[in-house]
């Protein structure tokens, strides 16, 4: 039931999220409505770090923290398009039976 | 806790734009990544925040000239959590053991348990004088940075440990993995799923509270991200509650399982158990 009730605030939350977003001001203030990464993204990969903040390559986007919000970039700044394209994300695998649990 | 409900939001919300991420590593999938970290927080549970932490640095991706120092940091923080990783490897080496043979000793297990929690709580006390050096070795975007990786190792150690429902079947849970794992028959998921409802009931089932794990959390996260710091001041440890919740809900899951595997199955399961037990973390960079 807890679990229940968790989900149904989150989706409440979060629609409430994107209407901020959708009503707010700018154009450039409806792409940054707060959908951060996943959890188990943000854990197992390397961020870059650009402009004061760890940014990561999620979903075909940059994702970065500001504050107590996650915002993305809506055109993506020339050193993050030249950083993708000379390496894609590192990831890090915990998975059982690996050597050493790490493969980069 | 706002921090907590944002990254909660794309637990929730991001599992689709998931999907158009790239790996590194050709045939390895984000999803892939995702499973075998929820894999590897439902196994090891040595050092709690102590071992988010730890974990964090895999993948900080801090400046270069800064790696030796950090991997020496890891290995010193992983130095504290062994006390408890030895502990840890007792008991899947027993949980393994009586997989195999179709009966897990539970008052062994309840024994070792008891002796995981106090192992993993000392780990806290151990690594202040490690996290003091990190924090001056970080900048304060790197700091930052690490705060939202230990929060999001929190969150999916949460959600695997505590959120899930026992004997859910949804894609990604504990029984539905199983069931990959062992080609489990629709009869026999069908019944562990009624069995782990029961069991989890129960008296040996084993209550989680987040609010300790969260004031620990909290702690950690204001003052790693202030400008001084020193972690002996930290009060909060919920380590020795995380290890002995994950270590009590994994035991309890394969105690509840076991009697409804075929013998070939536990025979694959006791042989994974074994490779848990036999972990040993490997520092970043190494």
């Amino acid at each position: 039931m807890t679990r229940n009730l968790d989900k149904t605030l989150k989706g409440v939350l979060s629609a409430a999220a994107l209407m901020v977003g959708l009503t707010s001001g700018s154009a450039r203030a409806q792409f940054e409505v707060v959908i951060a990464p996943p959890a188990d993204y943000l854990a197992t990969t390397e961020p870059t770090y650009f402009e004061g903040h760890a940014a990561y390559w999620y979903g075909n986007r940059w994702y970065y923290r500001d504050g107590s919000a996650w915002r993305y970039y809506h055109d993506e700044p020339e050193y993050l398009r030249e950083y993708r394209g000379r390496r894609a994300p590192h990831r890090y695998f915990y998975g059982r039976g690996r050597e050493g649990f790490r493969r980069r | 806790m706002r921090r907590m409900s944002l990254v909660g939001f794309a637990l929730v919300a991001g599992s689709s734009a998931c999907a158009h991420t790239q790996s590194a590593e050709a045939g390895a999938t984000p999803e892939q990544a995702a499973a075998e970290l929820r894999e590897h927080h439902r196994h090891h549970n040595q050092g709690g925040v102590t071992q988010f932490i730890a974990m964090s640095l895999d993948t900080l991706g801090a400046a270069e000239a800064k790696r030796p120092q950090i991997e020496t940091i890891q290995s010193d923080l992983y130095a504290c959590m062994t006390p408890a990783r030895e502990v840890e490897k007792s008991l899947l080496t027993d949980l393994a053991s009586g997989v195999a043979a179709g009966q897990i000793d539970e008052a062994g297990v309840d024994a070792t348990i008891a002796r995981l929690g106090p192992a993993a709580g000392a780990a806290h006390a151990c690594a202040a004088s490690s996290l003091n050096h990190l924090h001056a070795l970080l900048s304060p975007i790197e700091r930052a940075a690490l705060v939202d990786k230990v929060q999001a190792h929190y969150e999916v150690w949460r959600q695997v440990n505590h959120e899930a429902e026992a004997g859910g079947q949804e894609k990604g849970g504990r029984l539905a993995e199983l069931a990959d794992e062992l080609n489990l028959t629709p009869d026999q998921v069908s019944q562990m799923s009624n069995e782990l409802r029961l069991k989890f009931a129960g008296p040996r089932t084993s209550v989680f509270e987040p609010k300790q794990a969260e004031a620990h959390l909290r702690a950690f996260e204001t003052a790693f991200a202030s400008e001084t710091f020193d972690a002996r001041l930290i009060t909060a440890n919920a380590n020795g509650h995380l290890a002995s919740h994950g270590a009590r809900r994994m035991a309890l899951f394969y105690e509840t399982v076991t009697p409804i595997l075929t013998p070939e199955q536990r025979t694959t399961l006791a042989a994974h158990l074994r490779q848990h037990a036999d972990h040993q973390p490997v520092v970043a960079g190494q």
